[in-house]
């Protein structure tokens, strides 16, 4: 039996925002008499994760994600519910607990704008006290694997957002931290930085071992780097698993798109759901344990088709249908 | 236990280095930046000084005795912007995240905050005003350079810029509840200090009393100008006072390390 590496239990936290009046009347009031709300960020999160796991974690806007991370990460205090990791609690000991973790936030970079990457490197260096032979070998594994060796000596405000982000990572690991939490590192780069930063966090993973936490919008970035997903909404957990498992579990669903050469009125299909679509085109909804693709085509053969695809379920259209209700877990 | 100190020494010394270097990138705005904060002040008291030699003196201070009670505003101030830069500018390091990145390596926040920033080029400025003023009013105050004279001088400096750093301290705690704190910074700091270019027995009763006992600036430059002046408005306050700005600069600045404190555990179970 292997011991989670990462123990959540419970955890809750409840953020007080002031309630915004309407009309200068009701604001001048509020002045005086504030009134807040109580918004639930995080209600009630439980999970474990085992050294050497890759998870996704994913969640809409607001739904809690960035709470979650702030207090894995020991930012800020649990409201309720207890946080385990490495050993440590992480509000509790934050000195010695943040030298085993690493942090990557891609909207927030740690390098020092106006000096060379390689400055930025040796300042942490120093206020992680990492030894001259684990730095030497991580800063040069990192500037191989992540291509850096072109821009490690330009200043960070030179580098473009792919440049910045991998060097924001390597920095971010420089003490061989054993957990590292990736908070959207892919957001806003091209399929090509996306893919390089894919890569290396599976080479992390797979090769070195090193536990990861990924959260992303990005479902192509979880598919590629994790096994297991976590998907939070509303501050609850809603689903946890494979992602293969969460695709086999919801891809209930195929849609046929047909254009067709003029308006027709089809016939009812059983089990089919008709939308009219733009054009003379329109889709078909249904699930494949049911009926068949090729049921659904015989049924349309009286008409003259232009163009027909089939449209599977994938896991970026599930998440997208939890985000917006469509799929209740 | 010692090697972590030298460590510590080590770690501020390193990020003087990279402070200074970042200043660097842009060389010629670094060199002007002195010469500015330099010009700018030097004009503040221009104009103090030109609208003040009319009068023979203001409550028995002569003007180059003014210009001594100056010197200890700019001379502190220099050496405050080296060590508390990051808690005067503490409202950006809140917004801009880089705070959160501060909790998140292992080592103290408040040594990180001060020791990453520093504004060293405005302290060259700041500092070369004030020991201008010094040098020249001293020699015509007849400060007397004896050793304990000397060492009384340091460490009022020192308490000078405690006190200071206390006031930056507690405003920066301060916007882990309110999200700007820039009108407070300008009401409890500069206009604080904009009254101890006087000295404070010319203000009424009120003044003087939050001068002394609410925001203590006065210990920052008006009781040592008159350790060194003997001037006879001194009568009206306990002599003892002085001596004491060391002690009130540790006191005041233990007291809002607390309120730091507090106010830490506030934004970690609030998340601002």
């Amino acid at each position: 039996m292997i011991e989670p590496i990462i123990r959540v239990e419970n955890l809750k936290k409840t953020f007080k925002v002031s309630k915004r009046a309407n009309g200068l009347p009701g604001r001048i009031a509020n002045l005086f008499f504030p009134k807040y709300e109580y918004k639930k960020a995080v209600d009630g999160i439980s999970f474990n994760i085992l050294q050497g796991e890759a998870v996704g974690f994913v969640g809409a806007n607001g739904a809690g994600k960035s709470t979650t991370i702030k207090m894995l990460s020991g930012i800020i205090y649990p409201d309720e519910g207890n946080i385990e990791i490495a050993g440590f609690i992480p509000y509790k000991d934050r000195k010695k607990y943040v030298s085993n973790i690493g942090v990557v936030f891609g909207q927030k970079s740690q390098l020092s704008w106006d000096l060379p990457v390689v400055d930025s490197f040796e300042l942490l260096r120093r206020i992680y006290s990492i030894s001259d032979s684990v730095y030497k070998q991580n800063f040069e594994k990192f500037v191989d694997l992540l291509d850096m060796s072109s821009f490690i000596n330009q200043p960070v405000r030179q580098l473009s957002l792919g440049q910045r982000m991998r060097a924001d990572i390597a920095a971010s690991l420089l003490h061989s931290p054993r957990i590292v939490f990736f908070d959207e590192p892919t957001i806003g780069l091209d399929v090509v930085a996306k893919e390089k930063i894919r890569s290396f966090i599976r080479y992390l993973n797979k090769e070195q071992g090193v536990t990861i936490i990924f959260t992303t919008h990005d479902m192509q970035d979880i598919e590629q780097t994790c096994e297991r997903l976590i998907l939070i909404d509303k501050g609850h957990k809603i689903y946890d698993g494979s992602i293969n498992g969460l695709v086999d579990a919801y891809a209930y669903e195929k849609k046929l798109v047909v254009e067709f050469m003029q308006d027709y009125t089809i016939d009812e299909i059983s089990d089919v759901l008709i939308n009219d679509l733009e054009g003379h085109s329109k889709e078909f909804v249904f699930n494949p344990h049911k009926v068949s693709v090729k049921s659904v085509i015989n049924n349309l053969s009286k008409y003259d088709i232009v163009d027909l695809t089939v449209e599977n379920m994938n896991i970026e259209r599930i998440v997208r249908q939890i985000y917006e209700g469509e799929i209740k877990l | 236990m010692k090697k972590n100190r030298v460590n510590t020494v080590h770690m501020m010394l390193f990020y003087s280095k990279i402070t200074i270097n970042a200043w660097f990138q842009y060389k010629l705005d670094a060199i002007l930046r002195s010469f500015s904060v330099f010009l700018r002040e030097a004009g503040t008291i221009a104009v103090v000084y030109f609208t003040l030699i009319t009068f023979n003196d203001i409550n028995g201070w002569n003007i180059k005795e003014l210009m001594f009670l100056f010197s200890f505003i700019f001379l502190t101030y220099s050496i405050l912007i080296i060590f508390f830069t990051g808690l005067r500018d503490f409202e950006w390091i809140v917004n801009d995240g880089r705070f959160d990145r501060f909790l998140l390596r292992p080592r103290g926040v408040l040594f990180q905050i001060l020791a990453s920033n520093s504004d060293w080029f405005a302290a060259i400025g700041h500092g070369g005003l004030g020991v201008l003023l010094f040098v020249l009013s001293a020699n015509n105050v007849n400060v007397e350079w004896s050793a304990l004279n000397i060492i009384y001088f340091a460490f009022t400096i020192f308490g000078g810029v405690l006190i200071q750093g206390s006031i930056f301290l507690i405003i920066a705690s301060l916007s882990f509840f309110f999200i700007k704190t820039g009108n407070i910074r300008d009401v409890f700091y500069w206009n604080i200090r904009s009254f101890a270019v006087y000295p404070i027995s010319v203000f009424p009763k009120i003044i003087q009393v939050i001068l002394i006992y609410i925001i203590p600036f006065a210990f920052v430059n008006y009781f040592p100008s008159q350790f060194f002046l003997h001037k006879s408005d001194m009568i009206a306050y306990p002599e003892i006072y002085i001596y004491i700005t060391p002690i009130v600069g540790l006191t005041v600045y233990l007291l809002a390390y607390l309120f730091w404190r507090v106010s830490l555990k506030h934004y970690k179970s609030s998340g601002n």
